[in-house]
């Protein structure tokens, strides 16, 4: 019982952090590998921030907020709006928005391991305090609490926002043929500008979140995420909210449950071994669509 | 000159493992297969060719061989079972397919050193041995880009329906670019360890994929050359960046980045358009010659140079840009 | 805190002026420099080239950064002192290898083809260590580590490390483990670091078997792992009397934090990887980790609190065992010289075999011997109680 508690926390922090990355990528074809990037400097520019002045729980949320959707905005008019621009065709584009988003991610971590020296920082300095409610042998921390309803709600709201409202309809109309989409009057550019601040929004809320849940994480945390939210968002199937959900809390069940139960040493090899064998009997993921991609 | 051999030689001989391995994922992606496979075979072949040498006592050059023979093994049952995989899924199948080598070889105990990994391979291996293997590889993969396997090759990547429909059995060649990219990083890891003379598990994780994939989309995914410019830059970059001190990291970034923005087909792919402009230019002054005798205003032939897209030249056949939108 | 930084700041870059402007006089003189100890043998020249190649940016920075500060204080010392002879000087100038392997290696074959570089100073990370050892063994040019616990560093004559092994002083944890009266344990380790792995799979399971605790669980977590409840579940499940963390520093806040949470109270039994302030972002949770380590400021042997008065002095804060161990280092590499009155490096080999064979007094403490090239340290037990560390008891105390 207590693993399924464990379980749904740490799946809710991975739901967050990939639900910004599986947005842009469903919608408007931008595997942003400098997702991780934003999520750590997000929190680090909070934790500098509380260095001078000490910030309830919001203001902190607020900061990782803003910074998050801004440097997503940047990131997405300097670079991969002009790769975009310049590519001869669509495959091409995504390896170099690949590689693009790669170096730029090195940007943001290379200030913050010099300033930190790649020791861990955490968010201490808030007047927000981690308390742990207990029930029994059960107990759960208010932070996981938190994240668990901030990943739910987000999710279930990008879910219907994409489902129900014009601007939803505009995104899934490009996620599957952006040139005809384009014909029809969408501003391609508007929408794609939108979808990577609300990816880095949600980039900077899971660093804050993730970082009140761990207790400190270093500049290099972004990364490991990194590759396991590209594991979640393939697992469901690329442009499946459903997906992206399960995804998430698969992961987390199957970690949480190797770390439980075993010595713990294939933790990885038993998580990576299990996404290997779902491509192989479902080669578009779960809940994937068959390619959308006409030739 | 000699002197500058010695003190890099670190740099040359990363630079020949960093080349073949970029090539064990440029040749895949070449055929439209987006297959990282290659990254794991590496590490594969390192520690199968350490543990030859440790325990065999083979010589360097039969181990990198056999080693080299298991990982193309590895690769041609990759290739089938993950034959119906495409794009980013296969991708992160293969990914996977990296980080189980890399749990294996944390988990393998005293067999392959556990978290410390093997060290103390030491072998008779020289430098010309690994020019003469890697000059080697590279031509032979130099001449697959040549005639009619070039031309099928790209086929199978810019319109697999219709390189089928003209004959071409595309299972097969997706499952050749399987085996060779796994021949070639099991050679790259090979000759690693016989120069390095020891594998550690940290020296096969995910970087070693961001590294390759730098490498080839910098240098350029279409050829070789691209494989061998994107090599030599980004083995040697992180040295000259030394100079600036602590802010390399930062610096090396924000050029990959450029890089990436700026050069949609590569350094490669810049060279290309220049020699080609260079020659139409040659071309284009003899014409202007022609016609200045015929009395004509030059400025009118400048004016027309619309540059031309490159591909529209010469190598490739329309076929190539037919869909480029898609 | 600020202006301390920003002064570090401009002599580090001085540092690297100084490195750069050495490098470009060697390019541009080539190797007939008469400055160096290269292989002539005999005599100590005006002036000894020595390399350190250590990680001052990336994810080891913290201690490559710390370990600098302690050779170029010893280095300071002894030119000041004349100690290798009148107007003689060690050069020491710095290779960053960006936490990279690779390059690690890359900076000692370039140590290694210049000639006029007659000793280096190895890297703190294993991971480094190992990819330079072979070479500067092959080659023979003499290297001192620090830290670099894992096998494969010390390979052969011209190797040395100056900090024990962990494994080696990990035992004086015995005296804590019976006072406290524990009759069993459950360990929670990382297999990223071979010294960590060792000490979580060998050290630590024989000192319980010594002390008669019965290991309940071992968990192991790898390099993915980030969230440590499930194993820290586990292992309380088996209801230990005390807990063991074994994990590199940026993993010991989250781990005592996640233990807490999960409503273990007790001392933890952990490793050095939680010093240098590693533990602080965890707060109040952090406190009751105990380790061992072979040195800590407070720690009493007169040469220590010398050591500790010089560094405070230079740097106005207090040293860590990254600076400790390669204070002692860059002494090892200086006693070795003017004991083999020979600044070659074949001379500097056989110093340093003579120099391992005797006991020093410095900064790890009194009497420090040498086995298998190797240092040995007593160490001592510290004890995080929240903001900073307290000793409890140096090895030997009852």
């Amino acid at each position: 019982m207590q693993e399924i508690l464990t379980a749904v926390s740490l799946g809710s922090v991975y739901l967050l952090f990939a639900l910004g990355m599986s947005l842009t990528w469903g919608t408007i074809d931008i595997l942003n590998f400098s997702h991780g990037s934003i999520f750590m400097f997000s929190t680090f520019t909070a934790y500098l921030l509380l260095e001078s002045v000490s910030l309830p729980l919001v203001a902190v949320l607020l900061i990782g907020v803003v910074v998050g959707a801004v440097m997503s905005l940047v990131i997405q008019k300097l670079a991969f709006e002009q790769i975009l621009k310049r590519a001869r065709d669509k495959r091409s584009a995504e390896m170099q928005i690949l590689i693009g988003g790669i170096g730029v991610a090195t940007i943001p971590l290379a200030i913050a391991q010099h300033h930190t020296k790649s020791n861990p920082f955490g968010l201490q300095e808030s007047t927000f305090d981690v308390t742990v409610w207990r029930h029994g042998d059960l107990f759960i921390t208010n932070v996981a609490v938190y994240t668990i309803i901030l990943a739910l709600v987000l999710w279930a709201a990008t879910t219907l926002w994409l489902r129900l409202t014009r601007q939803g309809l505009a995104m899934r109309a490009i996620g599957v043929d952006a040139e005809t989409a384009s014909l029809m009057g969408i501003d391609r550019q508007r929408l794609a500008l939108l979808t990577m601040a609300a990816s880095g929004a949600f980039a900077g809320l899971a660093g804050v979140m993730f970082t009140y849940y761990l207790g400190a994480i270093t500049p290099e945390s972004g990364d490991t995420l990194l590759v396991k939210a590209f594991a979640i968002i393939i697992l469901g199937g690329v442009g499946s909210m459903w997906g992206v959900a399960f995804g998430a809390f698969a992961l987390a069940l199957a970690e949480v449950y190797v770390q439980g139960h075993t010595s713990g040493s294939w933790t990885d090899a038993v998580s990576f071994g299990l996404i290997f064998l779902v491509l192989l009997v479902r080669p578009a993921g779960l809940f994937g669509r068959k390619e959308v991609r006409r030739t | 000159m000699s002197l500058f051999y010695d003190s890099h030689l670190v740099l040359i001989q990363s630079t020949l493992t960093g080349l073949l391995m970029a090539l064990s994922i440029q040749v895949p992606l070449r055929m439209g297969v987006f297959s990282f496979a290659g990254a794991g075979c590496y590490g594969f072949g390192a520690y199968a060719a350490a543990l030859l040498v440790i325990h065999q006592e083979m010589g360097a050059l039969e181990a990198i061989a056999l080693a080299a023979l298991m990982t193309a093994g590895i690769g041609l049952v990759l290739g089938l079972v993950l034959a119906r995989l495409n794009g980013l899924y296969l991708a992160m199948a293969t990914v996977a397919f990296d980080l189980i080598i890399g749990v294996i070889a944390v988990n393998g105990g005293e067999f392959t050193g556990s978290s410390t990994g093997l060290y103390g391979v030491i072998t008779d291996f020289s430098m010309s041995q690994m020019y003469v293997i890697t000059v080697a590889v590279v031509a032979l993969i130099a001449f697959s880009e040549l005639g009619r396997t070039g031309r099928r090759v790209e086929a199978v990547r810019d319109d697999p329906q219709l390189a089928a429909s003209v004959g071409v059995d595309v299972r097969r060649y997706r499952i050749v670019a399987f085996v060779v990219s796994g021949a070639l990083g099991g050679i790259a890891g090979g000759m690693n360890v016989m120069v390095r003379s020891i594998i550690q598990p940290l020296d096969i994780g995910f970087t070693l994929i961001v590294l390759a994939l730098t490498m080839i989309i910098v240098g350029g995914a279409r050829s070789w050359v691209g494989a061998v410019i994107g090599a030599v830059i980004f083995t040697w970059l992180p040295d000259l960046l030394s100079a600036v001190g602590q802010w390399q990291e930062l610096i090396y970034g924000i050029l990959v980045a450029i890089a990436a923005v700026l050069l949609p087909r590569g350094i490669h792919g810049v060279l290309v358009d220049g020699y080609r402009w260079g020659k139409r230019r040659r071309r284009d002054g003899r014409a202007e010659e022609l016609a200045s005798d015929d009395g004509d205003e030059p400025e009118l032939v400048l004016a027309d140079p619309a540059p031309t897209p490159p591909d529209q030249h010469g190598l490739s056949r329309p076929t190539t840009d037919a869909r480029g939108r898609a | 805190m600020g202006g301390f930084n920003g002064s570090r700041r401009t002599r580090r870059g001085a540092t690297l002026a100084v490195a750069m402007a050495a490098v470009l006089s060697v390019a541009a003189c080539g190797d007939d420099g008469g400055s160096g100890g290269s292989d002539g043998g005999g005599g100590i020249p005006s002036t000894v080239k020595v390399v350190g190649i250590e990680p001052l940016t990336g994810p080891a920075a913290f201690a490559g950064l710390s370990a600098q500060k302690g050779y170029e204080l010893a280095i300071k010392q002894i030119n000041e002192q004349g100690f290798l002879g009148d107007g003689k000087k060690i050069d020491l100038s710095w290779k960053d290898t960006k936490g990279d392997a690779a390059t690690a290696a890359s900076e000692m074959t370039a140590a290694i083809a210049d000639r006029n570089v007659a000793a280096t100073f190895g890297s703190v990370s294993s991971q480094e260590a190992v990819a330079q050892s072979p070479l500067a063994q092959k080659a023979g040019l003499p290297v001192i580590y620090t830290q670099a616990g894992s096998d494969g560093v010390v390979v052969g004559d011209y190797t040395y490390r100056a900090t024990p092994l962990m494994s080696s002083y990990y035992p004086i944890m015995k005296k804590y483990i019976e006072d406290n009266g524990w009759k069993s344990v459950g360990i929670i380790y990382t297999n990223i670091s071979p010294t960590l792995d060792e000490i979580g799979t060998k050290t630590l399971p024989d000192l319980a078997e010594e002390t008669g605790m019965e290991v309940t669980k071992s968990v192991e977590t790898t390099s993915a792992t980030q969230d440590y409840s499930a194993a820290i579940q586990q292992v309380l499940d088996t209801d230990p009397d005390v807990v063991s963390i074994l994990q590199i520093g940026a993993s010991n806040p989250t781990a005592m934090t996640q233990l807490r949470q999960a409503g273990y109270t007790g001392k933890v039994l952990g490793n050095s990887g939680a010093s240098a302030g590693n533990l602080k972002p965890a707060g109040a949770d952090g406190a009751g980790m105990a380790w061992p380590v072979d040195f800590d400021a407070t720690q009493t042997a007169p040469s220590s609190q010398q050591f500790v008065k010089d560094y405070t002095a230079e740097y106005g804060e207090d040293p860590l065992n990254y600076a400790a161990e390669a204070y002692d280092a860059a002494w090892f590499l200086a006693r070795s010289i003017k004991e083999a009155g020979d600044a070659s490096r074949d001379g500097i080999k056989d110093g340093m075999k003579t120099e391992a064979g005797k006991t020093e007094d410095g900064a790890l403490g009194s009497d420090l011997a040498w086995k298998d090239g190797t240092i040995e340290v007593p160490g001592v037990v510290v004890e995080w109680d929240g903001t900073g560390t307290k000793l409890l008891y140096a090895a030997g105390d009852s």
